[in-house]
């Protein structure tokens, strides 16, 4: 038997290239963008609808309406009620979903491949048609103030919202999808109606459809859309809204929500980041990868690997059509919360500082980003979640096949210009959501100045 | 969908099974290891044993005395663990220049761990794993619920007893002596399967597997696991738990048939029925018609040594729980009398199918092909058991998921209330506090 040489590890060979598949991309006559791609051997058919309107778009007062309306969308059409809708999906095997984030509202279907047609049709049906029936939208806005209600209960979402708050102010960022209670108390079926009518046109679609076959998907998917006119057309293209301008920076500062008796504090620390579209996207990238996105991080290796303070600690370049958000997030053992901040703040100042990424952690950073890249690509809802994207931030057709080498391109300067034109320091604003009673005083030591409590 | 999973098997002479499957459709290959050991094999007093195991196992081995992480971060993969009552699996899917990386790695943990296994890293992962249980169950609403119920339905020498995360005295207690015991009996070629699947030859891959595995000396059997006669006192048929929660939770529950037991896959077909999408029964009765519940779940958790069917429902604010059970009673007693209607059945079927079509995507992680593949050769004992686990369902008809029904509200039921501090008005009548920690 040949036993095994283990005196060295054996290579991980050479980032191979990687091409996404072609992208069959055109416009209707009535303005919908139908794109197909082809997924050799799937059993299964995605169908995505992007909108490219999100919570940005919610209306003053009416934080939660456009995740209000992505909701009720299956509720019910013209045609069919919301029972019957229901019933229409499962009998094709579907699982569909309306997804709201702040820039974007994409429904989805995925079914099995001999149930493309409807699944299409649904799809259409759903977004074109909806009934918005007064007590629906009152049952459905409901069950979303019951979930606000539950949120508060939930440490993680107790921090994510005031995190947002504190970073974006009253920015259209600054709210997360499902709102606020006074503002969905005060959101009607007229609201709805006219958020719909105002957004949901067809030629500001993108239909994204992904399968085996996709000459036959093309063309299932055309014939379906062709035939939306007149009122189902909805209004004129509306145009994809500005990215939001960006909110004023704000020294450091710590934000305490209190959550007496909790054995944990969750912890969010971070600013301002940036756009989908910054020209240092590949640059952030290996920098994030290096300071605090992958379990090898400094900030991971720290927190979790030195000092056992926590379960796991990420940091997270959330990168929308304007700039979103940078921030560490982890759950931390309630008595080491402020040595966690402090600890993490220390990484943040030290990678654009006086510990840049060294030659091996550049490297391991780059090669985790471009060997593994083909493993994002492998079913045909990662295929279509990545056109999508394309789509939705008006990136090239060819981002994804550059993407090996602009990464590879990510030299020690680019990465440190990266860190010092978008990490800050002095501006970092921390959230703890946790018991105070159980923390140590010096939570005011940890260099945020004296918690501001909310 | 075609219910094919092609594959080829061997088992090395150390006892080591090696299921190859190939799949040129995306440069990725997958590598998953299974242990057959959980939190069932462990005892009272010394329970989070495999849990943290699983921990250790990142920590580095005689060869590579560092984290795992960096390793196959740096060959592009990506790679993770988990624990259950009856397994513990290990995967880790690469691009195809970086598979002997991978399975250097998962061999040298499997045949040169202990050399490397020290008390300094016991420590830092006990820290982390007592972290993982803040995080995830004691400072997470509902997160004791499951403990509490599964303490309530197995006594207290049953394997199913204690939680997989482990109680924290018994991780504050665990010494190095312990780990490496614990090691030397469930750590070795005779009691783990290796799947290799994606993009590579079979005979290159069965090579492989060979090479980095074959050296490997087989341990004895693992002890046999003892499951004890069921106490002479039965559970409590209603327990409440104060928990931060905003609104209370209800949840019924049933001790049922074991995985692939008879009756196993009605269950399942039964709870899609009762919970599965907005048109099922108990969301349209209670979330839509009614308005008594903000969200209902059902599913039917079937282990290797025993099942518990579990019906939850969080209790909308101006309803009250004794109301939720009656509507849950009723459409039992309906499914009892009557079963699913012929649609009801063709629809969970159609969606049970495409939910497998969609987790066989992919050929590594949790639930992809070489998980899959895995948990069919360790539980089913064949990796080839794919289309007879999909037939169970195809064949399932109105008749067996009413039995199913039938049998299930024979059951001794014991419900639990979680209701926010202080308001235990707000649980089921006549409910007793829960034992949980």
């Amino acid at each position: 038997m040949i036993s095994a040489d283990r005196t060295t590890l054996p290579d991980a060979g050479e980032p191979r290239r990687y091409e996404f598949p072609p992208v069959a991309a055109e416009t209707l006559p009535n303005g919908v963008h139908l794109w197909t791609i082809g997924r050799p051997r799937a059993e299964l058919v995605t169908v995505l609808l992007l909108l490219r309107h999100g919570s940005a778009a919610d209306p003053p007062q009416r934080a939660g309406l456009a995740a209000l309306t992505g909701d009720l969308l299956d509720e019910g059409s013209r045609e069919r009620s919301g029972v019957e809708l229901h019933e229409a999906v499962q009998r094709i095997g579907g699982a569909c979903a309306t997804t709201v984030t702040s820039d974007a509202t994409v429904v989805s279907l995925t079914v099995l491949a001999r149930f493309a047609r409807q699944a299409i049709a649904h799809v259409v049906e759903v977004v074109a048609r909806p009934r918005f029936d007064p007590d629906d939208v009152d049952r459905v806005r409901g069950l979303r103030l019951n979930r606000l209600a539950q949120m508060r209960t939930v440490a993680g979402a107790v921090a994510d919202r005031a995190f947002l708050s504190a970073v974006y102010g009253s920015h259209p960022y600054a709210h997360p999808p499902i709102g606020t209670a006074p503002s969905l108390e005060a959101a009607g079926a007229d609201d709805v109606a006219a958020f719909h009518a105002r957004h949901f046109g067809c030629a500001g679609w993108t239909m994204i459809v992904v399968g085996s076959n996709p000459t036959r998907l093309r063309a299932l998917a055309a014939d379906e859309l062709a035939a939306l006119a007149g009122r189902d057309a909805g209004e004129p293209a509306p145009a994809a809204p500005a990215a939001p301008a960006d909110p004023a920076p704000s020294p450091r500062r710590l934000v305490l929500v209190p959550r007496p008796g909790a054995v944990q504090s969750e912890i969010r620390l971070g600013h301002l980041g940036a756009a989908r579209t910054s020209p240092d996207y590949p640059a952030l990238l290996v920098l994030n990868m290096v300071l605090g996105g992958q379990f090898v991080s400094r900030i991971n290796l720290n927190l979790r690997e030195e000092k056992g303070y926590t379960y796991g600690a990420r940091t997270v370049l959330d990168l929308r059509r304007g700039r979103g958000p940078f921030l560490l997030r982890a759950a931390v053992e309630t008595s080491a919360t402020a040595d966690a901040l402090r600890e993490a703040a220390a990484e943040i100042a030290a990678i654009g500082g006086d510990r840049p990424v060294t030659a091996e952690e550049l490297a391991g950073a780059r090669a985790a980003l471009t060997r593994g890249f083909a493993l994002r690509f492998e079913t045909a809802g990662q295929l279509g979640a990545a056109a999508m994207r394309l789509a939705l931030f008006g990136l090239p057709a060819d981002d994804y096949t550059t993407f090996v080498p602009r990464i590879a391109a990510v030299d020690a300067d680019a990465v440190h210009a990266a860190a010092s034109r978008h990490l800050h320091p002095e501006r970092l604003l921390a959230v703890v959501v946790g018991a105070p009673e159980r923390m140590p005083p010096s939570l005011g030591d940890a260099g945020f100045g004296q918690p501001v409590e909310q | 969908m075609s219910a094919a999973l092609p594959y080829t098997k061997r088992t090395l002479e150390n006892g080591l099974d090696v299921i190859v499957h190939e799949e040129h459709a995306c440069p990725v290959v997958a590598i998953n290891l299974w242990y057959h050991v959980g939190s069932k094999n462990e005892r009272p007093g010394r329970t989070g044993y495999a849990h943290l195991f699983e921990h250790l196992m990142f920590e580095g081995s005689a060869h590579h005395d560092r984290g795992y992480f960096r390793p196959l971060e740096e060959a592009g993969g990506a790679l993770n663990g988990s624990t259950s009552s009856d397994r513990t699996n290990y995967w880790a899917t690469v691009p195809p220049e970086a598979v002997e990386r991978a399975l250097w790695l998962e061999s040298d943990r499997m045949g040169y761990l202990l050399p490397a296994l020290t008390a300094a890293k016991l420590d830092t992962q006990r820290d982390v794993v007592l972290n993982e249980r803040r995080q995830n169950y004691e400072n997470r609403p509902y997160g004791l619920a499951m403990m509490a119920l599964a303490a309530a339905h197995f006594p207290a020498s049953h394997p199913y007893h204690w939680p997989t995360i482990g109680m924290p005295a018994d991780l504050r207690a665990v010494r190095l002596g312990d780990m490496r015991e614990f090691f030397a009996t469930y750590y070795h070629p005779g009691n783990a399967s290796l799947a290799i699947a994606g993009d590579i030859a079979t005979d290159r891959a069965l090579a492989l597997a060979a090479r980095y595995f074959g050296e490997i000396p087989s341990g004895p059997p693992p002890p046999p696991v003892v499951v004890p006669a069921d106490g002479a006192v039965p559970p409590p048929p209603s327990l409440y738990l104060e928990d931060r929660v905003e609104l209370a939770r209800v949840y019924l529950t049933w001790r049922t048939a074991a995985l692939f037991e008879e009756g196993d896959a009605e269950l399942d077909l039964l709870a899609e029925v009762l919970a599965g999408g907005l048109s099922s029964r108990l969301r349209r009765a209670l979330v839509r018609d009614r308005r008594l519940a903000t969200d209902v779940s059902a599913w039917q958790d079937s282990r290797e040594l025993a099942g518990l069917f579990v019906i939850s429902a969080t209790v909308a604010p101006a309803a009250g729980p004794s109301d939720v059970e009656a509507v849950v009673t009723d459409e039992l007693a309906r499914l009892t009398e009557d079963g699913p209607s012929p649609d009801e059945l063709t629809r969970v079927v159609r969606c049970m199918e495409r939910a497998v079509a969609g987790s066989l995507e992919r050929v590594g992680g949790f639930g992809g092909r070489s998980d899959q593949l895995n948990r069919y050769n360790v539980l089913a004992g064949s990796p080839g058991y794919l289309a007879a686990d999909l037939a169970r369902y195809r064949r399932a008809d109105r008749r067996g998921v009413r039995a199913a029904a039938a049998r299930l509200t024979a059951e001794r039921r014991v419900a639990l209330s979680v209701v926010p501090p202080g308001s235990r008005a707000a649980a089921l009548a006549g409910a007793q506090p829960a034992g949980v920690s």
